[in-house]
């Protein structure tokens, strides 16, 4: 019953900051700032824990998963156009990933950041579900990384578009790749508003990212990490 | 309402994608999510016709329109890290604007450049 009420109520919630993000397109207006924030809110009202909100609305959760697997539709979809860029697909997210992950290292250690919050948030540039996994493998706090995720990701769909045009980025392909790999879904929602190409790219770009930064997972953020001890 | 229902049932088919993920874990164990191997085997299906795309098309759509939506319930748990209010926890939002920049701008330029390459040896 908790269950019912909960996924509806988080459902409703975000159909209304969806709709409000698309009347007020502030970055703060962001589904994901506002939606936890009213959600936030309502828990706080009623009485109800966030772990016991977390597990009502663990359906949700659960989506993720099968949502991964239909991440094999666009690039099923979109064949053709992988095989014939998948050498600017490879190096520029390979690229990216390297900077997502050597720019957090650095700049952890220049602000003396932590360990726990430093290794939870290498991961964080890639889809929720497979930072997860890696957090967790290299010995992060998976809850953490779920937060940067999220961070991340509004922070993408937000500055994204301004760094695109500072660098006057022409190609669609190179806007989408640069906003899948960067900010995964939210940036994929983000590289839509420009267009179908963009969007398809943004999408191929989270799924090589997610596989580039898995494979980096187990091999260059053990040794950063093995560096500083 | 058919089309809910059309939905409904085209999620629960990609759970036997992701169960085959299970199972490829239980049996290998690879530090690979299950979601992402079930991914493989959906596109190999598609790929070798042996899944047709009109079984999954709706039901993958509406999840993938949907994306944000599976993430709501993990920042609502932003409330268990008491640290992301402290001033670790600006400094961290800082960082990760500032590299999140820095990686949007690499990726654009290297690919854009590979493009632009592309495009004059053509």
């Amino acid at each position: 019953m908790k269950m019912i009420l909960f996924t509806l109520i988080t459902y409703i919630i975000y159909r209304v900051s969806k709709k409000a993000y698309t009347k007020w397109p502030f970055p703060w207006f962001h589904p994901l700032i506002i939606a936890p924030a009213g959600l936030i809110l309502i828990i706080s009202i009623v009485h109800v824990s966030a772990n016991q909100y977390l597990d009502s609305s663990r359906l949700l959760t659960h989506l993720l998963g099968p949502a991964t697997v239909a991440f094999a539709i666009p690039i099923y979809k979109h064949y053709s156009m992988v095989k014939k860029y998948i050498g600017t697909i490879f190096v520029s997210i390979t690229a990216g990933s390297l900077a997502a992950i050597i720019s957090s290292f650095g700049l952890s250690e220049l602000i003396h950041l932590n360990s726990d919050f430093m290794i939870s948030i290498l991961p964080r540039s890639i889809t929720t579900p497979i930072a997860i996994e890696v957090s967790k493998e290299i010995g992060g706090l998976p809850a953490l990384t779920t937060v940067f995720v999220i961070l991340t990701g509004v922070i993408g769909g937000a500055f994204g578009p301004l760094v695109i045009k500072g660098l006057s980025i022409k190609a669609p392909i190179a806007k989408g790749l640069a906003l899948g790999t960067a900010a995964h879904g939210a940036g994929t929602s983000k590289a839509l508003e420009y267009g179908e190409q963009e969007g398809t790219f943004s999408t191929l770009a989270m799924i090589f990212a997610a596989w580039i930064t898995l494979v980096f997972g187990f091999s260059l953020i053990p040794l950063l990490m093995t560096s500083i001890h | 309402m058919k089309k809910i229902l059309i939905i409904i049932i085209q999620i629960l088919f990609l759970h036997i994608f992701l169960f085959m993920g299970y199972g490829v874990k239980h049996v290998l164990p690879i530090p690979i999510p299950a979601s992402m191997i079930g991914l493989i085997f959906l596109f190999l299906g598609l790929k070798f016709k042996m899944v047709k795309l009109e079984w999954v098309e709706q039901g993958g759509n509406w999840l993938l329109a949907e994306l944000l939506l599976f993430f709501i319930p993990s920042a609502v748990g932003i409330v268990n890290y008491h640290e992301i209010f402290s001033i670790q926890g600006g400094e961290t939002v800082l960082l990760i604007a500032f590299s999140t920049v820095i990686v949007i701008g690499v990726t654009a330029y290297v690919a854009e450049k590979i493009l632009n390459r592309k495009r004059s040896n053509a």
